[in-house]
Order: C-alpha cells, then structure tokens, then sequence
C-alpha cells in the first residue's frame, strides 16, 4: 500500500512517462500510446495493456504490491499529469455530491462558514487517509438520510475506491454467493443504522443552524387556459349521435385514419347551434352603441362601432 | 372562470363589428348614398368642367370640325346626375347577391364559400354604394376572396376562365379594396352548422336517448312520448307517430331550414340583424313550427322570461325570412312569370339609371389598382397615361432603378437626403 501510495505521485521523470511500467513498451516505438488510469488504485498504463488484461472481466491490478480489482469500464486518460492531485479532485467531486449545501441552506453565515469548515475537513481526511472508514460510513449515512427526507432516488453515495473496505476485498472474486453476500451486507446496513443511537451516528453529520428542509410544493396540472372554461349553458354534448347522414363518415377510413374524432363535430355543431342563442341583438347592440353595458369590452366595442360610422373614412377609399 | 356559448359568439367579429340595429342600418345605409351621392356629383363636376370649356371652343369652331367631338359632352353638362336613392341601391345589392348565389351555383362551389362571398358583398355595400363601385365586378371578385377565406382552392385564372369576359386582373383589382372594407373581418359564422347540431338534438330526442339539461324536468320517455303526439301544424290536432315517422318529419325540417338558410338568410340581412343561433331557429320555426317550439321548451322552461322574448325575436326573424320572394317556400314556385317579368324590368331600370350615376373616377378598377402598383410606368403608357401623373411615376421609377443600382455596388446606396429628389451628384460623390 504505501509503496503503491509512493509509485502514484512520483512519477516525475519523463522517461517514466513513456513507458509502461507493465509492458515496458515505450512510446518512442508506438508514437500512438496513451495510458490510462483507474480511479482505484491511480496506477498508470498503456491502453494495450489494458484491453489484454481487463477484457475478460475483472483483474487484478499488475502492478507488483498492488492487489486492488479493478474493471476496464472504469479505466480513463488522466485529466491532471499530478495524480496526486487527479485523486483529489475525483474526492472532492464525491464529497461535495453529498455535502452540497449552500449558504442559503443555513441561518446565519457563521453556521454556514462552520459548515464548509467540516466539509473541508472531511474532504482532507479522505485525501490524506485518516480515519477513512469512519467518514466513508458517516457520508453514506448522511446521504441516505438526505435522500430519505427529500424522498428521491439518487445514486447512492460511493466510497472511495482507492482506499481499503471490506467490501472492495469481497468482491475480488466474483461468484455468485459471494455476490449475494454483498447484497445482503448492503441490505444490512439500513438496519443497523436503524437503531436509534444518538443523532449524529443515525444522520452522518449534524450541521448546526441548517434550516429545515421545506419540499417544493407539487406542481399543479398544466392549464392551458388560465383558469377559463367553456361551459355551454343550452346542451349537452352526447358521446355518440344516430344519425344517418354521419354513419357514412363515422365508418369512412379516410376520415378515421386521419383522428377525426366525431365529437369534434359534435360539441362544434352544438356549440354553434347556441352561440348566440342568448344573445338580444337589439338590446346589447343599442346598449353598446350608447357604452351603457356593463361589460369590460364595452370601450373597444363602442370604439369599433363609432369606427364603423363611417369617421375612418381614410379606409374607405384605397385608391 | 366560465365562458358560455353566447360569450364565444360575443368574442366574434360578425357581433363585435356586423351586428346591428334595424334602425342603426338603416342609418348606415342613409349615410354611405348621401356620401356616394356627394362623390358622384362632385366627381362628375370636376369632369366636366375642362370638357364644357372644351365644347365651348369647339362650338366657336364648329365649322371646320362638323359636330361629332363636341355634341355629347354639351348634352351632358346640362343634366344633373340622378343619383340612387338607398332603396335602389339595396335593391341593387340584392339582385347582385342573387347572381352571386348562382353564379355559386354554376361553379358548384360548396355553400359556405358562396354564403360568405355574399356576405362579404352586403358587407362592402354598406360602406361603399353601387354607384362607386361596381357590383358586378365587386360580386365577382367577392366569391374568389370567399373561395380563399373558407380554405376552398380555386386558381384565380380558372375562376376568371370560367366567367364571361373576365381576365384574372378584373378578379383581383378590387380584391385590397374589399378587403378593407370588410375590415380585415374574414370570418362569417354561418347557420348551417347550428342547424346540423340541432338536427342532431332532435334526432335524439325522437330516438328518445337525449343528453338532458341539468335543469330538465322531463325525462327522456316523457320527452319522446311528447314528440311524438306534435300536432302537424300550429294550433292543429295531436297526432300519433312512429319513431320512423318522426324521424322523417325531423329530417323533412332539416331540409327545408337548410333551403332555407342557402337563400333567404343570404338574400336578407338577417346576418347584420340576428345571431347565427337564432337565424337557424328562425329558419326551423318555418319549416316545422310545433317542432321547434316543442325543442325550443326543452331548452328553456316556458316560465322563463328569456322565453318570450326569445320567441318574439324568432319570429321576427322568420318574418325576415319568409318575406323574402324568391325562396321562402320552395315547394311552391316562386313567383308567376308575370311578376318575373316585371321584377326583370325593374332591375333593368335601375341598370341603366345605375349606368347614369356611376362615380366616373372609379370605373376602371384595374387601372386604378395598377396605378397603385410599382411597375407603373409601363402600364400608364399602355392605357395612355391616365392613371397617375406621367411624369411623377417617372420620376419614381428613375428614383427606384438608381437605388436598386446603388444597392449593387461595394458600399450599398447612398443615404436619402432631404433633398433627395433630383440631387443627382449623390453618386459621384460617395461612389469614390
Ligand atoms: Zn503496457
Ligand atoms: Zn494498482
């Protein structure tokens, strides 16, 4: 471990840069070489020697002292040359996925500032190695316990792979027992959080001055019209109407094909049929004309009829 | 926030813009004679002035040059123009609506296109009279925009093609003109949809499986039970019919109403006077009237105040329709040869005084509209250079080339100035 933990940052010179520490092929012979790392253990090497060794499944890892598992999906070109600093970074991503408080989550900015004081001290633990398996339990307590009170499904908070856990040797073999034996541990661990200990073991972390957390209200159905409705006053629209000039329409493909649905034409006809049957022309037009009506539109109606009087008379004449 | 039916049709241009009063038609109607009349006169003044002083020259010299350039003009000068009165001019408008519904007929256009190309026509008319504009031409040019409006595709060269001595520039000429008369106003609610919905009523009432008002106080079986006594006519003896029967008086009324709403609701102003919904009705309560006063009380207790009023302003509307002469009734012919005849004579009449009072600087539509147009110069030339002035349609035209030159060149055209018209050094100056 600490030879692996050794390897990982030195590699400064630049001729180590260029060969592969498992094949020894150098880049001078293969201009197109690219190495790769694995999140697990941060051990650099070439995509070949990749492909050869983790193409059947799960392997360990080649380099001498290092018998971490690792898994092809999760090899990756470096971003950083520092790995020291690639593994920080891939660390601080996790912890700050968990921990993503902002300072309008709490009341007053000293709790906030005390907030970021224990992430950051969080997040140094992990990096440095001290006391790994006690912060990698709280943060995945603290997560479940966030995701229960939000009540979503996110994924669930990963440890670091790179450093040691019972669960990472477990896996080393993958038969199908050992398999379940996994999946029963993980079953486990909710029960075992579930005794009622003190607070802060249940939740993970404990921050001060954090305010409750208030669900967004659900969203309301969609209304398309702003709270208007058509509420026809002299029908009711039937589902179906025997009629005989509609049998040959009703069974017609090329009207059916298309979603012609012939309650369309019925709630139209009807509607038809009764816009306007409570309308007075006499007596809302001479209303109107006078801006007696009580109606909001009343200004633009009248203002439409006295247009109509003839006093545009610019429209009457286009020539 | 409810919106009923009648709020939808109050959202309508045709109630916000083409509804009116009996009375405030009418007023209408005064207005645009006594404006067209003014035109008229005025216009034909203006005409005759240069043309009198003409003649008087002509007269002086009447020896060498005989008679046949000045005679006419001094005929004329002498007479004032007779203008139509408001009833000619409406029966004009009518007799040209009619040809407009046959001319609809003959091309077997569907009935919503022509209903609304007539429309359309006593919609210009109220605005605009006969003597300014030409109903023959507008009624023509009317159909075609209605043919648009209502989504049926017709070309304009097979619409011209199919009418006599027509070319496409006589159909679309006075189409901008139309169509701001109409306001921009393109939708006409018909009745003949309303009319399909309650026939669609009715036919379930009949099969006895109605969708009831909540404030209904029959029932279904009581409701059909009830139809199917309906006296035949008004005031006359139950009678005991079978479904079938009944379906077949309903569809009989349907019939008639649609003969009905195809003619005379087109031919008259009931679209300026009364709602879709209640022209239907109107159209309905003619064709079977214990029908429709039987469906009217499913709708409406009879206690209701709307009730009567509702009833009063129906049939109000029904005399509209059945007072028009052509097509109230179309089981019985029309109207005797004799009065044929003499309804041809009259229109002839009114033609030939329409001939007299036509509003000279509006004749040649075509013209005018091109005049309007960009590529005037040429035309102008074409039809002797009356359109517009000669020389300030050069000038545009000149103004027009120079700027589309100038838009070609590396720094685009030159910037207007106030003086813009005959600065001609623009060029040479900016173009370096
Ligand atoms: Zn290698
Ligand atoms: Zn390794």
């Amino acid at each position: 471990m600490s030879k692996a933990a050794s390897r990982v940052p030195g590699g400064g010179a630049a001729k180590d840069e260029a060969i592969c520490p498992v094949c020894k092929s150098s880049r001078y012979l293969n201009p197109n070489m690219r190495f790769l790392v694995n999140p697990e253990c941060y051990h650099k090497m070439c995509e070949s020697c990749v492909d050869r060794i983790f193409s059947h499944g799960p392997a360990p890892c080649p380099i001498a002292g290092c018998k971490r598992t690792l898994r092809k999906a999760k090899f990756r070109t470096q971003t950083f040359e520092d790995l020291k600093v690639e593994r920080e970074v891939d660390i601080r991503r996790r912890v700050a996925r968990v921990l993503n408080k902002t300072e309008a989550d709490f009341e007053t900015l000293r709790d906030y500032n005390d907030y970021l004081e224990t992430v950051e001290e969080i997040t140094w633990n992990l990096i440095l190695k001290i006391d790994v398996e006690a912060t990698e339990k709280r943060l995945r307590l603290y997560e479940e316990a966030q995701k229960a009170e939000r009540n979503i499904t996110a994924r669930p908070y990963q440890p670091d792979p790179s450093l040691p856990s019972e669960k990472a040797q477990v896996v080393l073999k993958k038969g199908a027992s050992q398999r379940k034996a996994v999946a029963t541990s993980a079953a486990n661990t909710p029960d075992s959080r579930a005794n009622p200990q003190d607070g802060e073991v249940e939740k993970g972390f404990n921050f001060h001055g954090l305010k409750k957390y208030v669900p967004p209200a659900p969203e309301k159905p969609l209304d398309p019209f702003d709270g208007w409705a058509i509420e026809p006053q002299f029908y009711v629209v039937q589902d179906d109407y025997d009629v005989e000039w509609l049998t040959q329409t009703k069974n017609d493909p090329v009207a059916t094909a298309g979603g012609y649905d012939m309650r369309d034409f019925y709630s139209r006809a009807l509607c038809d049929a009764f816009s306007g049957f409570g309308v007075f022309v006499e007596d809302e037009i001479e209303a109107r004309a006078k801006g007696l009506s009580g109606d909001a539109n009343t200004g633009t109606r009248s203002a439409a009829t006295a247009a109509l009087g003839g006093k545009d008379v610019n429209m009457d004449d286009v020539f | 926030m409810k919106l009923t039916e009648d709020d939808i049709y109050r959202t309508s241009t045709q109630y916000q813009h083409w509804t009116f009063t009996a009375a405030q038609l009418a007023a209408q109607r005064l207005q645009t004679n006594i404006q067209a009349s003014e035109r008229v006169r005025a216009a034909v003044a203006r005409q005759r002035a240069p043309r009198s002083l003409k003649a008087e020259n002509a007269s002086a010299s009447e020896t060498e040059r005989g008679e046949s350039g000045a005679n006419t003009p001094v005929l004329a000068v002498d007479r004032e123009v007779n203008c139509l009165t408001v009833g000619e001019e409406k029966k004009l408008v009518d007799t040209f609506c009619k040809r407009a519904l046959d001319l609809g007929d003959f091309l077997k256009l569907p009935i919503e296109v022509t209903a609304t190309g007539v429309q359309y026509m006593r919609r210009f008319y109220l605005l605009n009279s006969p003597m300014t504009y030409d109903p023959q031409t507008i009624s023509r040019s009317v159909i075609f925009i209605a043919s648009k409006a209502e989504g049926h595709h017709l070309s304009v060269e097979r619409y011209a093609s199919s009418l006599p001595k027509t070319t496409p520039a006589d159909i679309l000429a006075p189409e901008y003109l139309i169509t701001q008369a109409l306001r921009f106003n393109y939708e006409v609610r018909h009745p003949f949809r309303g009319l399909k919905g309650g026939h669609l009523e009715l036919m379930a009432l009949a099969q006895g499986k109605p969708a009831l008002l909540p404030t209904a106080t029959q029932s279904a079986q009581e409701l059909q039970t009830a139809m199917l006594a309906l006296p035949r006519k008004p005031d006359g003896p139950a009678t005991s019919m079978t479904v079938a029967e009944l379906e077949k008086r309903i569809t009989d009324a349907y019939g008639l109403a649609s003969h009905i709403l195809k003619t005379a609701a087109l031919l008259t102003d009931a679209y300026f006077l009364y709602t879709p919904s209640h022209i239907w009705l109107s159209a309905h309560l003619l064709a079977d009237e214990p029908l429709t006063l039987f469906y009217l009380s499913t709708k409406l207790p009879l206690s209701s105040p709307m009730h009567d009023k509702l009833l009063s302003t129906l049939r109000a509307c029904s005399t509209l329709l059945s007072s028009h002469p052509i097509s109230s009734h179309p089981l019985q012919t029309t109207a005797s040869a004799e009065q044929q005849k003499k309804e041809k004579e009259e229109i002839g009449a009114l033609l030939k005084k329409l001939r007299q009072c036509r509003d000279p600087d509006k004749i040649d539509l075509v013209k005018l509209n091109q005049a309007q147009k960009r590529d005037v110069t040429v035309r102008v030339e074409e039809n002797g250079g009356e359109g517009l002035e000669e020389s300030k349609a050069k000038r545009r035209k000149v103004a027009r080339e120079r700027a589309e030159r100038e838009a070609d060149e590396f720094w685009g055209p030159s910037l207007k100035r106030k003086d813009e018209e005959g600065s001609g050094g623009n060029l040479e100056k900016n173009g370096g």
